[in-house]
């Protein structure tokens, strides 16, 4: 018993040694996991420290040349700038140079710090002009920092050397030492907030900050919201009429056929009343069952996405041919948003285009699935019609995308692209 | 009777078309809109129109309005509405101008072959004929802390066939008692309700109605 129990321990003495380092390991993998998830910029841990250091060294640099370009340009451009007529012209002048300046910044901050700014993103000119007046001034106060830091380092040469002599004391030794700490600590943390700032300024000026990332978020999220509660209304509202100027209807000339069967003298005027009746009612359930579909697919939930637009090919009074490339199972939620986007748009193809032949398509790629609809018909659609508004809402709320070309003359293609995360 | 239609369900207009003409009526015409109804009625001078509330082309009120003129401007022609569900500001405004020749039914009525025809003929003969679950809702909702609560349940169904335009004999049929036991249990309702007993049997009803609508 013993001996097992010591071979266990001496076996699991290596792992033992492994697994303290796993579990230190695992919160960094898991915040990487989620950083991947979100779509997040990985923090640049993994870029060298001389190349960080490099680029700060720089940034002194760059900070020198626009505080530069702000004395000279202000000075010699100074004048024009309070005259109104020359205005326009001298802020032309100085904006240039900002930009240049602020362009230089961030292609510093993209090689050395590894940052990435959206593309396209321009941003006005005081912006512009903000940033590059905090950035010099950040990056003198930078400078000086850093003089300071190698100040600091001479100082602290002088009096090892003076120590190795034996000049100095050990109570000298020692206050200098405490000295010295303190003045490098407060340094360095300048150095952090510095490096911190120029950071998020830059971030400012190239590209959305998170908050305003974050701001557009709401904003997208609670007009959705709002369209995903318009279109179930619009939704309810078309079942209810299904529903009374179908199904009601036919069940009230239903039991009217019935009443008069009942009420006839003759009994072979009553039989054929009854027949009648028994296929009007065949036809009521037909209906009800139309009716049911369109507010929900069954055959979504038993069978399938395939399935599903297989039946609607069925029901489609056009030819359909459809494409479906999807490998493994989707989201229930993306699966009927697909599923409203064909069949609404086949069933607009079909009442309204004048086409010959539909083609559906749907295809995953990655994350996303690809809905795409075409018809051969007379274009045209209206856009902003209740039926696309409708789609175009259950395609936002999951953070979808509907697109409608439909020029006059034709063809109409609708093509719906949804996250399946 | 000499009967135009309108309804804009084929299926139901086909179907009343068959049962009034196996009844013996003659419908001059069955309309799928509401506005050539008032046309038709003026050229024609049917006994009496069955009009649907929703019609082409917004789907709203146009049954009603022609209706509603039809009432005003030929006071001697029937006028039955059909309506999807009770609509309270739509009967009120049909009996705005009397009781007289007036009716107004959920569309699932005209399935009660019986009651739909009862309604027609009493229509032609100058009553009124109000959906029984119009009536309940009305009584229902003026139930609370009013006169109404005075009344025994059996002056209360009385009252309620009454209000849908049944004479005192068809109430006496209807809820197997005596002829004079309907008058006695009237009576007692006209006094509760402090109602005159001057006025004449539709008046009867109009002023259940207003007094039911208040």
């Amino acid at each position: 018993m013993r001996g097992d129990d010591s071979g266990a321990t001496g076996g699991g003495g290596v792992a033992a040694g492994d697994l303290p380092r796993l579990r230190r390991g695992l919160p960094r993998l898991r915040r990487g996991l989620l950083r991947l998830r979100r779509g997040l910029p990985r923090p640049q841990r993994g870029l060298p420290r001389l190349r960080r250091g490099l680029g700060t060294v720089l940034g002194c640099v760059t900070a020198a040349a626009g505080a530069l370009h702000f004395l000279v340009g202000g000075l010699a451009l100074g004048p024009f700038l309070l005259w109104p007529r020359t205005r326009a012209g001298a802020l032309d002048l100085l904006t240039g140079g900002v930009r240049r300046l602020a362009a230089l910044e961030r292609a510093r901050r993209s090689v050395f710090f590894g940052d990435v700014f959206p593309e396209h993103y321009r941003a006005a000119d005081r912006k512009v002009l903000r940033y590059l007046a905090v950035r010099s001034y950040a990056g003198l106060l930078c400078a000086l920092v850093l003089g300071l830091l190698v100040f600091g380092a001479v100082l602290a040469g002088i009096l090892g050397y003076g120590v190795l002599r034996g000049t100095i004391g050990w109570d000298e030794l020692l206050t200098q030492v405490l000295l010295g700490g303190v003045l490098l600590f407060l340094d360095v943390q300048g150095l952090y907030a510095l490096a911190a700032l120029d950071a998020r300024t830059a971030r400012e000026c190239f590209g959305p900050s998170e908050r305003e990332l974050l701001r557009r978020r709401i904003e997208e999220l609670a007009a959705s919201r709002a369209a995903v509660v318009e279109a179930v209304d619009a939704e309810r509202r078309r079942i209810e009429r299904d529903l009374h100027d179908g199904v009601q209807q036919r069940l009230v000339a239903l039991g009217m056929l019935i009443g008069r069967a009942r009420r006839g003298r003759d009994p072979e005027r009553a039989g054929a009343l009854l027949l009648q009746a028994h296929e009007e009612s065949q036809g009521v359930l037909a209906e009800l069952r139309e009716v049911a579909w369109r507010a929900y697919p069954s055959a979504l939930d038993s069978l399938g996405l395939e399935e599903a637009l297989g039946g609607v090919a069925e029901r489609c009074a056009l030819p359909l041919r459809l494409r479906f490339e999807v490998a493994g199972p989707l989201p229930r939620a993306v699966e009927t948003a697909a599923y409203f986007v064909v069949s609404e748009c086949v069933t607009n193809a079909a009442k309204h285009s004048a086409a010959s032949a539909v083609s559906v398509s749907v295809a995953r790629e990655g994350a996303l699935l690809t809905v795409r609809v075409e018809d051969d018909g007379s274009g045209g659609a209206n856009e902003n019609g209740g039926g696309l508004t409708g789609l175009r809402s259950r395609v936002a709320a999951l953070d979808g995308v509907l697109r409608v070309h439909s020029p006059l003359g034709g063809p109409t293609t609708v093509t719906a692209e949804l996250p399946c995360a | 009777m000499r009967v135009i239609l309108a309804e804009d369900s084929t299926l139901l207009r086909e179907g009343l078309v068959r049962l009034l003409a196996e009844e013996g009526h003659e419908v001059l015409a069955a309309l799928g809109d509401a506005v050539t109804l008032v046309r038709e009625v003026g050229e024609q001078r049917p006994d009496l129109v069955v009009v649907d509330i929703r019609m082409p082309p917004t789907h709203t009120d146009e049954g009603l309005r022609a209706a509603v003129e039809i009432r005003r401007r030929w006071p001697g022609v029937g006028v039955l509405v059909l309506s999807q569900y009770v609509e309270r500001p739509y009967a009120a405004a049909l009996l705005a101008a009397g009781a007289e020749r007036v009716g107004y039914l959920l569309k699932d009525r005209v399935a009660q072959v019986e009651e739909f025809l009862d309604a027609l003929e009493r229509i032609h003969a100058g009553g009124a004929a109000i959906d029984p679950e119009v009536v309940r809702q009305l009584v229902v909702r003026t139930t609370h802390g009013d006169p109404l609560a005075r009344l025994t349940p059996r002056e209360r169904t009385v009252l309620e066939a009454l209000a849908q335009g049944h004479t005192n004999t068809a109430i006496a049929a209807k809820l197997h008692l005596s002829l004079s036991s309907v008058e006695k249990n009237l009576n007692a309702v006209f006094d509760k309700l402090e109602l005159t007993r001057a006025t004449g049997y539709s008046r009867r009803i109009l002023a259940v109605l207003r007094y039911l609508e208040a």
